[in-house]
């Protein structure tokens, strides 16, 4: 009796302990998704003992998953809230891990008809609170500027209202998109369509030269621009995990951090921060 | 011949027929294209406007939480007409009902309606147990537009004092808050005005403040004298993100007046007996007395690799209180005509959280609170000393484990083991009790439901 019942749990242990396969899941941004799912495809081609669950929603909504605890490893094109961080405070009592895994440039796409070549920052807000509302007025056709936009639970949306906008609210005829691809294709399809995003997406469109002020030379949102900080949009796209990460979780955030993780940024059309 | 028409007419027939459809099916495709193009401006002009609608229902946010409970205590709960009578679980939910030791409770059933239009909020929340329905919070906020730091409220909403009463009851790990900020603020609420300033710009945000003028009455309760109440706390972070480790800590004071509305008074301890001084003048009735509080707050933060984070949290408060002779709760010269009492007071508590993974938080919480910080022990009941119910000390120690199941669900086990100061032996009538520790400590299991 004693024999079976000791092969009995020495089975059930080797069972717990053998082959377990990890899962880490990732939420959050739109913008990080494709490189997201890229970091996750080399990573289990690899390491075929941990899988990764990939999702968008938004960095707004990768923040709640992280702090409800329903995801790993939140992806955000913005920094997190104070109001996020004590929300993490208040019921894990950490402060949350902030890792900077690439960079980007924050495009502002047009028709590749349309003749405006670079706009400046005050131009760009003009536009997007309802100021300027026709495209002669900057340069372009006589035509009405169409706003494409994004919901108010994107990374992306959060920074542009807060440092193109200066916070201040966006034209009511913007059309919030789904997502950067959303904007892209909208763009992609709309002659008078203005729209911004990732530098990353642009497909079948035109990325505006942007100026910080009326003196200042213009930029397009290429590698060197974005790293050197000339172009003036330029920001971080971070990773976020709840406590300091160990075990798998770590060996993963390391992996995108060396060289191989860095390279896939780059093929994905961002800027490596390393 | 007759045959050979009819042979020409069929050919003709099926040679321009075809040729003739496909003329029409080319006028169709064009219609066809309009129309469908025509179909597809209205739906997208449906979409956008559900859109529309959509995105103004998006600001309407509506939150709630249920917290169900059971609860022992050591004894039951004994009529107010017996001897040896006092309340059980009155900082731990609310006193149990007569000859009662355990019983199922609805703590708190809140319901809350936000609605945020980004620089503007309205805010309603309502509170829904067997006792009724009650309005914890409702009020308007503005932000300023320009460098959204400054938030202008009215209404009722949290009393900016010390950081206990800011830590919602759903996120505390403790059932409840400690005896000293149930005690001082009872609801926790406050109808008032208040300007907080706090900045999202990381070179800013180590700052935070937060300062208005009340009534000074409660949550609910209509103004009873003409003197408003300032309450206002200033708030330091020190975050080290590398270590991950942060110390918030965090000044308060409350400056207010509380009017009598009794002849008898008792305001002087007297040095050398330590008795309570019987003032009993009639211009005592309309009379303003201090209800001054300074408290100083500290939170501690840090995260140990592999276990979780840990939170240590202290906070304490002195000052001057009005109350009555069984409490030194707040003194509401609005409600029955009692004598006053003003204490000096002093209170502190201190809390250890630890985390271990995802689900599981361990509790220690250690408060004390003094209503009288003038006299001691032997000198409550002392013949001829005035020294009542609210004169005792209290301190509780509490043991707690939290379990969260879900994003949604958590399970609190926890149990107050709550120690009196032992009144002088020649006490009598209610103080009898408290010559010895009494039975009253409190066993909680609570099940909380969040979205």
């Amino acid at each position: 009796m004693k024999k079976i019942f000791l092969t009995l749990l020495l089975a059930v242990i080797s069972f717990g302990f053998s082959g377990s396969n990890e899962t880490i899941t990732v939420k959050g941004s739109d913008t990080m998704v494709i490189l997201a799912q890229r970091w996750a495809e080399n990573y289990m081609s690899a390491h075929s003992e941990i899988a990764i669950q990939v999702t968008g929603g938004g960095s707004g909504t990768g923040i709640s998953a992280l702090i409800n605890g329903t995801t790993d490893i939140c992806n955000s094109s913005r920094p997190m809230k104070q109001s996020e961080k004590e929300k993490l405070k208040q019921r894990y009592n950490t402060l949350g891990v902030e890792i900077k895994t690439a960079k980007d440039g924050l495009a502002i796409y047009v028709h590749e008809s349309n003749p405006v070549k670079e706009l400046t920052l005050q131009q760009i807000k003009m536009i997007y609170t309802g100021k300027i509302t026709n495209w002669k007025d900057i340069g372009g056709n006589d035509a009405k500027i169409i706003l494409y936009s994004r919901e108010n639970n994107s990374g992306t949306y959060v920074y542009f209202k807060d440092n193109v906008l200066e916070g201040s609210d966006f034209a009511p005829s913007a059309q919030n998109m789904p997502g950067t691809a959303a904007v892209v294709n909208a763009v992609a399809k709309d002659k008078n369509g203005i729209g911004y995003g990732g530098a990353a997406y642009g497909k079948g469109i035109k990325y505006v030269h942007v100026k910080k002020d009326a003196e200042s030379p213009a930029y397009e949102p290429t590698e060197e621009n974005i790293k050197l900080n000339k172009y003036p949009v330029t920001r971080y796209l971070y990773m976020y995990t709840r406590s300091r990460p160990t075990g798998a979780l770590k060996e993963y955030i390391d992996w995108i951090l060396s060289a191989e993780g860095q390279a896939i940024v780059s093929k994905v059309g961002y800027f490596p921060v390393r | 011949m007759k045959i050979f028409i009819l042979f020409l007419l069929i050919i003709a027939t099926l040679f321009f027929q075809p040729t003739h459809a496909q003329d029409t099916s080319n006028i169709a495709t064009k219609e066809d294209i309009a129309e469908i193009k025509g179909a597809f401006d209205g739906m997208n002009e449906t979409v956008t406007e559900m859109k529309n609608t959509l995105d103004i229902l998006k600001k309407i946010k509506i939150s709630g939480y249920i917290q169900a409970q059971y609860q022992i205590a050591d004894t039951e709960a004994l009529s107010s007409t017996a001897l040896n009578t006092y309340p059980i679980g009155n900082f731990a939910g609310g006193s149990f009902p007569t000859y009662v030791n355990s019983r199922f409770q609805l703590r708190r059933g809140r319901l809350k309606i936000n609605y945020d239009n980004d620089v503007t909020q309205y805010v309603l929340q309502l509170d829904l147990t067997q006792n009724g329905v009650g309005i914890k919070d409702a009020y308007i906020s503005v932000k300023e537009e320009w460098y959204r730091t400054a938030t202008l409220t009215a209404g009722i909403f949290d009393r900016p004092f010390g950081y206990e009463i800011s830590h919602s009851s759903n996120m505390r790990e403790s059932p409840e808050r400690s005896r000293m900020f149930q005690t001082l603020f009872p609801g926790e609420r406050e109808l008032g005005a208040k300007i907080e300033l706090v900045s999202e710009n990381e070179r800013y945000n180590w700052l935070n403040l937060k300062a208005g003028f009340f009534n000074g009455v409660l949550n609910n309760a209509n103004e009873n004298d003409s003197r408003k109440d300032f309450i206002g706390r200033i708030g330091f972070l020190f975050p080290f993100y590398e270590e991950n480790f942060e110390i918030d800590c965090g000044v308060s004071l409350y400056a207010g007046n509380v009017r009598s509305n009794s002849t008898e008074v008792y305001s002087t301890i007297n040095d050398a007996t330590k008795k309570f001084t019987r003032d009993s003048l009639s211009s005592n009735i309309g009379k303003y007395f201090k209800r001054n509080h300074l408290g100083a707050d500290i939170q501690m933060y840090y995260d140990i690799p592999s276990l979780g984070g840990f939170s240590l949290r202290g906070e304490f408060i002195t000052g001057t209180q009005p109350g009555t002779a069984s409490s030194n709760s707040f003194y509401n010269p609005g409600s029955v005509v009692s004598p006053l009492y003003e204490r000096k007071f002093y209170g502190w508590y201190i809390n250890f959280v630890q985390n271990f993974g995802l689900s599981n938080q361990l509790l220690l919480k250690y408060d004390v609170f003094d209503p009288n910080s003038k006299i001691s022990d032997e000198h409550i009941g002392a013949t001829g000393s005035n020294l009542k119910a609210g004169d005792i000390k209290y301190s509780t120690f509490g043991l707690g484990w939290i379990y969260h199941w879900d994003a949604n669900v958590k399970f609190i086990f926890f149990k107050d083991f709550v120690t009196n100061e032992k009144v002088n032996n020649t006490a009598t009538g209610s103080l009898i009790p408290f010559k010895k520790d009494v039975k009253d400590n409190v066993l909680s299991l609570r099940m909380q439901y969040k979205f």
